[in-house]
């Protein structure tokens, strides 16, 4: 017994002691620090970064005021964000002062890279589907290192719902078969009823 | 013939003979165009003909047998294909689950698996049949698999994938007279091409309609061939012999993705490793409501359903 509390106040000790390695943005604020859900793998995100056209951001807000004002906007941002139907407004995910960087509903600071620690602040449940598999996309192999694919990969995160789009060409109907849409068996005329077989 | 018969049915008789004849005389011109043995030499021939069952063959007669595979394709489709006997993982079951609440319906996985399994591109088979029923409504039979709206998924409609599910008690298996398909060591129910006789009762005892019979011999441009290929996978297959969805067996036995899973766009396709407590296949067996197809016959597919 008294083992174990030794050993729970050894883990304890050594987790306030010992903090996880934390990455340092410019204002010196410490970004987010998520262990991640006990029991996954380890493994890695595609990069996300590289594919978008106009980070970093600070290129032109640089030299722009922050303003916080919830507004429609004019510029090349489109101001119709469609996630939350008008719940959420750009600063919920995007930070006002560190521009390159995202935020959770905790105010700290997210990469990038690491979208999803964003989406997983309201959709936890998804998020932690994603750690370990349910859902989201692996990439390549089913065996060995695990590479997903970030949620912003597939979701645009400001109009989240996957639009519908044209299915690749249906199968041939087979040789000497005819396809006859929407009839079941019991419309088709070699079954009978039995109303109509006791009329015969 | 005498100009009395040169109508009626006897008239179309001299037609058909003559028809016959010209016939005759083309095929022997193609005969002598191409090598004799169907383009093979007389020992390929040969030794083909006397070719014994997978599971009965010596690693050299299994080694003679890829290098035979692999003459072949040279010689049909002008492609060097690499034809492979990887064996099966130990400790490892395989194991498939598909989301059909994130299953939109695209096919891309279908057109993926012909691309990768050199199914024939004419020859109307393909592996995987995505379903679309009404929502609410799981009656297979109310399902049609050759929806073609402008977009999908269509409003009120849901979609359910279906390939082989690699039953662990196999019906079709069961039903072959010459032992021509069985189950591996890693759940994959697979056949051996060159022993099936194609009397096609495996497809009358799969109650998944996920076995197809090949009534051409594969048209594949040699551009699109896939020379990674398996003994027991998607090596070129002869006409008139039953196929079906191998899991990718020459994929996931070097630990790569089935290629429809890898082609699904939605993520709605999950494949492992059914040994492994802590592979994705497990977690969502625990974690969310599975079903599979037909539970009730007692196959033991190893194919499951979800939503969330």
């Amino acid at each position: 017994m008294n083992s174990r509390i030794l050993q729970c106040l050894v883990c304890i000790i050594c987790l306030v002691l010992i903090p996880a390695e934390a990455q340092e943005t410019p204002d010196g604020q410490q970004a987010l620090r998520f262990e991640g859900y006990p029991g996954t793998h380890e493994f890695d995100v595609v990069p996300r970064k590289d594919d978008l056209f106009f980070y970093p951001c600070t290129q032109c807000h640089a030299a722009m005021e922050p303003n916080p004002e919830i507004r429609p906007l004019n510029a090349i941002h489109d101001s119709d964000l469609e996630h939350g139907r008008g719940r959420i407004w750009c600063l919920s995910c995007h930070d006002l002062e560190n521009r390159d960087y995202l935020r959770t509903l905790l105010a700290e600071l997210v990469d990038f890279d690491a979208a999803h620690l964003v989406c997983g602040g309201c959709h936890a449940n998804r998020h932690e589907d994603w750690y370990f598999g349910a859902h989201g996309k692996r990439i390549g192999n089913w065996q060995g290192d695990r590479t997903l694919y970030n949620c912003t990969h597939c979701h645009n995160a400001h109009s989240p719902a996957i639009k519908a789009r044209a299915p690749k060409p249906a199968p041939p109907v087979r040789a000497g078969l005819k396809l006859e849409r929407g009839i079941a068996h019991e419309k088709s005329s070699i079954w009978d009823t039995p109303e109509e077989h006791e009329e015969q | 013939m005498s100009k009395n018969n040169s109508s009626g049915d006897g008239g179309n008789f001299d037609k058909a003979r003559r028809n016959f004849l010209r016939g005759l005389g083309i095929g022997t011109a193609a005969a002598v165009a191409r090598p004799a043995w169907g383009g093979q030499t007389f020992q390929d021939a040969f030794a083909s003909f006397f070719q014994k069952d997978y599971r009965r063959m010596s690693a050299e007669e299994i080694e003679a047998a890829l290098e035979r595979i692999e003459r072949k394709a040279q010689d049909r489709y002008d492609v060097a294909i690499d034809c492979q006997n990887t064996p099966p993982q130990p400790g490892v079951v395989y194991g498939y689950a598909i989301n059909i609440s994130r299953c939109k319906g695209y096919r891309d996985c279908v057109h993926a698996c012909v691309k990768e399994n050199n199914l024939g591109r004419d020859s109307q088979m393909q592996y995987i049949r995505v379903l679309q029923l009404d929502q609410g409504d799981f009656n297979l039979e109310h399902s049609d698999h050759y929806y073609e709206p402008e977009t999908v998924p269509v409003e009120g409609k849901h979609y359910l994938p279906v390939q082989c599910m690699q039953c662990d008690d196999p019906p079709c298996v069961k039903a072959c007279p010459v032992e021509a398909t069985w189950m591996e060591p890693d759940g994959i129910v697979v056949v051996d091409y060159d022993w099936c006789i194609g009397c096609r009762y495996c497809m009358a005892a799969c109650p998944y309609w996920a076995r197809h019979f090949n009534w051409t011999d594969p048209e594949i441009p040699a551009e699109e061939m896939n020379t990674n290929t398996h003994y027991l996978g998607n090596r070129p297959r002869p006409r008139g012999v039953v196929e079906k969805c191998h899991f990718c067996i020459h994929r996931t036995r070097k630990g790569q993705q089935p290629a429809c899973m890898e082609a699904c766009p939605t993520g709605s396709r999950i494949f492992g490793n059914l040994l492994d407590p802590d592979s994705e296949i497990r977690y969502v067996l625990a974690n969310k409501q599975v079903f599979r197809l037909k539970e009730d016959l007692g196959t033991e597919p190893k194919f499951w359903y979800f939503s969330d």
